[in-house]
């Protein structure tokens, strides 16, 4: 046991944890209160509990639809983010190439990029191609990521050689090497890169809002700005509404944060078991 | 046992894209800089660095200028102090600390639009719940966007709330690579609590604040959303960041040619900061799995 739990002082110390971490996250913890407030009772300081606002958000003002595009965006650009990021990895680390130096070094470079640079000229060429207020138009420029290649390819680095050259002994292609071998061992950092690149895809604002202008492709983030700032038939902002909203465009990272910690959780006490 | 191809073609689809959406922009921004565009007509003449004049002698260019370096050079010590003083009693391995690590890491994960959107209702002047706890002090209701002294610091405020865990995390990682037995000799030598952070924490862990220190001027230069949905850079401009004059000048005036340009001084601003990043500090920061 460590010394801090046998301490009887120290009993009380989770509580004050606890108490301190809900006073740091309650302007959250109260918008999702208040997203289950009638308008009313939310004006009025009572309590009256509805499903109403998020009723009026799926239905009304299409956020089952906001929902459903963030998940094919963040999914696709996520899977074909890996899947690029994992070959490129994969040839950096095991295969000695003529100016393969120079691309890793153009690929660790983006690290240094910053993003806004490429809006203008991607919002012209999309548009050239009739690609802007398209699927296509919000996934393509999101796809490559230098940080997740650059990861894995110093993961893979890790992993002994003699695990490939046994592999390639026994007459496997490159690919099947890469899929049979590297992929399972190196399944780790994949997983955190694929969360990596998924929460930053999901909450993504500037280039949905330059891309899209059909409310049809708007991604929740773009949606729950829009609403916040026109909220249509109402002097003042109808904040539940808007909280009910806010709910849904959180719900799916805060679920997922959950469901890692589980993850994490299973994999630490399977590897203590073996 | 493989063509000589093989690795060309791994990296084939990676490389594409990054030429495509990263490289050929880079240069595509400088040649549109150098041009006089709306978008709509039908050619783009040549007007050599008229945009750049034109955005260097404009007041709002450097309004956005100040504003930004206003925002960095305030939040970024209040970030990195609050960070490194919450990490030193984090870093222990314990069931509270773990717990509150995760409650203050949640926001630097979730949605900057959720987290701003919230933060208007928080400061909101009429229905807001700071206010309303003003008002039950005793004291009156302060415009918090609407007023320019202070909107910029409600940015603050928000963008530190955000950020804050992220910083704690990196520190957390900094100070357990400090060997116990400085804490434990500073101890025997009977340091006090905040003569032992001042001595032993804050200068062993230089190397992590340096690093946090450029990482967040970094991107303090590129804040974006909060503004954005809070204030749109208002009230008068007091919260006029540079991306956000951006995003204006390129995507409501539809001026392509100065767009491009502030793109241009704002990317030469930011690698000049990441390069001095990887000069002074290449040598000790490295993300060895």
């Amino acid at each position: 046991m460590k010394p801090d739990e046998t301490k009887p002082g120290n009993r009380v110390l989770p509580w004050l944890a606890l108490a301190g971490g809900l006073l740091f996250l309650f302007p959250a913890l109260y918008s999702i209160f208040m997203s289950f407030q009638t308008v009313d009772a939310y004006y009025t300081g009572t309590l009256d509990f509805t499903l109403e606002n998020y009723r009026l958000a799926i239905g009304q003002f299409h956020f089952a639809r906001y929902l459903f595009n963030s998940l094919i965006v963040s999914g696709t650009v996520t899977v074909m983010g890996l899947a690029f990021a994992t070959m490129a990895a994969f040839a950096f680390a095991r295969f000695r190439f003529a100016g393969g130096n120079l691309l890793f070094a153009a690929v660790v470079a983006t690290l240094m990029i910053p993003s806004h640079i490429s809006l203008i000229p991607n919002y012209l060429s999309l548009a050239r191609v009739g690609l802007l207020d398209t699927y296509a138009g919000l996934i393509l420029p999101a796809i490559s990521n230098g940080f997740a290649a650059f990861f894995l390819r110093q993961y893979i680095r890790g992993i002994p050689v003699a695990l490939d050259e046994a592999a390639y002994m026994d007459g496997a292609t490159p690919l099947q090497v890469l899929w049979r071998v590297i992929v399972p061992i190196a399944r780790p950092a994949i997983f955190s890169m694929g969360l990596f690149i998924f929460i930053s895809e999901w909450n993504s604002y500037i280039w949905p809002l330059v891309a899209v202008g059909d409310e049809d492709l708007y991604t929740l983030q773009v949606g729950l700005a829009r609403l916040y700032k026109v909220n249509p038939g109402e002097d003042v902002v109808n904040w539940p509404l808007v909280m009910a909203a806010s709910t849904i465009t959180i719900l799916p990272i805060l679920l997922g944060f959950i469901f890692v910690e589980r993850h994490l959780v299973r994999g630490i006490t399977m590897g203590a078991v073996k | 046992m493989f063509s000589r191809l093989t690795p060309y073609l791994l990296v084939l689809p990676l490389m594409s894209f990054i030429a495509v959406f990263t490289y050929i922009p880079i240069a595509a921004s400088i040649n549109l800089s150098f041009r006089e565009w709306d978008f709509l007509s039908p050619t783009m003449p040549f007007v050599g660095l008229e945009n750049y004049r034109l955005l260097l002698s404009s007041h709002e260019f450097w309004n956005s200028v100040r504003v930004t370096a206003l925002f960095a050079v305030i939040s970024v010590p209040i970030r990195l102090g609050l960070a490194l003083m919450v990490a030193s009693y984090l870093v222990r391995e314990t069931l509270p600390s773990r717990l509150l690590r995760g409650a203050l890491f949640l926001p630097s994960v979730t949605s900057t639009v959720s987290i701003a959107v919230v933060f208007s209702w928080m400061f909101a002047t009429d229905y807001g719940m700071v206010n309303a706890f003003l008002v039950s002090l005793g004291l009156g209701r302060v415009p918090w966007l609407q007023d320019p002294q202070l909107a910029l610091w409600v940015v603050i405020v928000v963008n530190t709330w955000k950020q804050l865990g992220y910083d704690i995390v990196i520190y957390i990682a900094g100070l357990q690579a400090v060997p116990q037995e400085l804490y434990d000799a500073a101890a025997v030598d009977g340091g006090r609590k905040g003569h032992v952070f001042r001595r032993v924490t804050v200068p062993l862990v230089m190397p992590t604040t340096y690093f946090l220190l450029v990482v967040s001027v970094i991107e303090a230069f590129q804040i974006f959303t909060i503004v954005d949905v809070m204030t749109k850079g208002g009230p008068a401009g007091a919260t006029d960041m540079l991306v956000n004059m951006l995003y204006r000048v390129g995507f409501t005036l539809f001026d392509i040619g100065q767009g491009s340009a502030l793109a241009v001084l704002l990317f030469i601003l930011l690698i000049a900061l990441a390069l001095f990043k990887s000069r002074v500090l290449g040598r000790r920061v490295h993300y060895e799995a």
